[in-house]
């Protein structure tokens, strides 16, 4: 995570998007609290969550569809409103509508226009995959087909950060390999990505860097690959008789929380098949041995406290 | 500049879209010739209407103007906005160049555009059928007359596009439509309702709307009231509309 953040900021010190403390409530619900987080040129992240974590209210601030209650967001260091309209920012909301009765080509034409540095409309189609359907009416489209024209528009020009919020929503798996080889094209340009999603898989596949957002809190932040053995979390649970040396207990590898109450020992490791094997390795003889997944948020929420009660030490 | 060119695309695309419904078409364009003939197609060019010392023709002839003009802004306002607006496509249009008001304008103007065929059919259906004849200047003056007071009722469409929402902006729309050109003096002079309901009538927009047409006809100086009235209601429309269209991006 620290590893991260270093390697970026050594690359350029000037984040494309920059959130200190911003805050939105909905009533009584903090959609997000607190959230400080820095975007640097050239990344692919994943903003990861499960729904209701603040992932869409976190890319609305982004865009400045929605206002922060406090804190401030800042796009390419100036306002999100002047960020679009520098043509640096292109988007594809999650329930974008379209406009119905227009043929594809219109519609992508329209965004060519509203764009201050446009590509031609003919590359607009091919490069997000829907030249074949350029000329069908846009409300006669299939949800994945609708997917495609919202990435279109929101790639209809040269932006350099493009925000996606759950693009790959009502595609099925062909369609989504599809249309992530295209937005991998997109970072490849050197461009910044950053998109929402609640399958870590696309996360792990797609993104260089990984936030966690949870109840509008900054979770984690780091690598595929890091936050991957964090999720990827197990829970071991066994009994032992006679007297629980603890010491060896503690000493197992790929511990993230250990509890031992009684004769049960509740274990969360980060590779529970490295962690039971060098179990028997002490020479006990554990009982009821269960090993379970956690889900992705309670492995999160786990470690997080596990974090928390060490620094608190 | 760039605002410029960008809303200019998007009117560009709304008239292409207009053009190519042929609900809306029919409702704004042919209608209201339509029922011109039907009401004055048996009035012979002789009679005339109290008080105006036009004769029927021609004094539907404005009347039906007018209410195409109507139809033409309030319905491709109201509706679209509200459904819009539903669906996150004003959202998605936020995330470009397009100024907010750009929009809102964009309609306005392809609706005016379909608004301006549907007051000439009336007209060139009321000289060619019903032999109805004016100077040229009057015939100039009464399509920029009745072209320009539709405004106000663009203004109305967008504020009802921002104020109603899924299946109230419907009916709203459908009441608000027939109310104005009903009691406005739209369909049959005011003249014929009874004194209470004129004394209503006559500080209707559509009143003052078609009453200004009137005036051209008679070539006279439209009356001061009906100017106040159709600016007070420009006013209150526009104002009405612009602040609903705030709050509705501030919560969107």
């Amino acid at each position: 995570m620290v590893g991260m953040t270093m390697t970026a900021a050594t690359t350029s010190t000037t984040p494309v998007v920059g959130f200190d403390q911003v805050s939105k409530t909905y009533g009584s619900v903090r959609a997000v609290d607190g959230l400080s987080l820095q975007l640097y040129p050239g990344e692919t992240v994943a903003l990861l969550g499960p729904n209701g974590a603040g992932k869409s209210t976190t890319l609305d601030l982004l865009l400045g569809l929605k206002q922060a209650d406090g804190g401030t967001v800042n796009v390419f260091g100036t306002s999100p409103r002047e960020a679009i309209v520098a043509g640096r920012v292109g988007a594809m909301l999650q329930s974008g509508g379209l406009m119905d009765e227009v043929t594809v080509t219109e519609l992508v034409r329209l965004a060519c226009d509203l764009h201050p540095k446009p590509y031609k409309v003919a590359d607009v189609l091919a490069r997000a995959g829907i030249s074949q359907i350029a000329d069908r009416k846009v409300n006669k489209l299939s949800g994945g087909q609708a997917q495609r024209v919202r990435f279109a528009l929101a790639t209809a020009g040269d932006s350099d950060l493009i925000v996606l919020d759950e693009p790959t929503t009502g595609m099925d798996v062909s369609a989504r390999q599809a249309f992530w080889a295209t937005m991998r094209d997109q970072a490849d340009q050197g461009r910044t990505v950053l998109f929402a999603t609640h399958y870590l898989e696309e996360a792990d596949a797609i993104a260089d860097r990984v936030l966690v957002l949870h109840r509008g809190r900054l979770l984690a932040d780091g690598t595929a690959a890091e936050i991957k053995a964090k999720a990827g979390a197990r829970r071991i649970s066994f009994d032992l008789e006679g007297a629980i040396d603890e010491a060896p207990l503690r000493g197992l590898p790929f511990l993230a929380t250990i509890d031992i109450s009684g004769q049960t020992v509740r274990i969360q490791s980060t590779d529970a098949d490295a962690t039971v094997h060098a179990l028997y390795g002490l020479g006990v003889y554990p009982r009821n041995l269960e090993v379970a997944g956690l889900g992705l948020e309670q492995a999160f929420v786990a470690i997080t406290e596990a974090e928390e009660a060490k620094q608190s030490c | 500049m760039l605002n410029t060119f960008a809303t200019r695309a998007l009117i560009k695309l709304e008239l292409a879209r207009a053009l190519r419904n042929r609900k809306f078409l029919f409702f704004s364009v042919i209608y209201p010739s339509a029922l011109f003939l039907l009401i004055a197609g048996n009035a012979d060019s002789k009679t005339k209407i109290d008080g105006t010392g036009l004769t029927l023709p021609t004094y539907m002839m404005v009347s039906m103007a007018s209410f195409g003009a109507l139809t033409a802004v309030l319905m491709g306002n109201s509706e679209r906005i509200a459904k819009e607006r539903e669906s996150g496509w004003v959202r998605q249009l936020r995330l470009t160049t397009l100024p907010g008001r750009g929009y809102v304008l964009a309609k306005t103007a392809s609706a005016a555009v379909v608004s301006l065929p549907s007051i000439i059919i009336v007209f060139v259906v009321a000289a060619a059928v019903k032999d109805v004849r004016l100077d040229a200047w009057q015939w100039l003056a009464l399509t920029g007359a009745i072209w320009a007071g539709s405004l106000v009722f663009a203004a109305l469409g967008v504020a009802i596009g921002y104020l109603a929402s899924g299946d109230a902006v419907r009916p709203i729309t459908m009441i608000t439509y027939f109310g104005l050109s009903m009691l406005g003096g739209l369909w049959m002079p005011t003249t014929t309702f009874p004194q209470w309901l004129q004394d209503i009538a006559k500080w209707l927009p559509t009143h003052a709307y078609a009453a200004l047409g009137r005036s051209i006809e008679q070539s006279q100086t439209p009356a001061a009231q009906d100017i106040a009235i159709l600016a007070v209601f420009f006013v209150l429309f526009a104002g009405g509309a612009a602040w609903l269209y705030r709050k509705d991006t501030l919560k969107a």
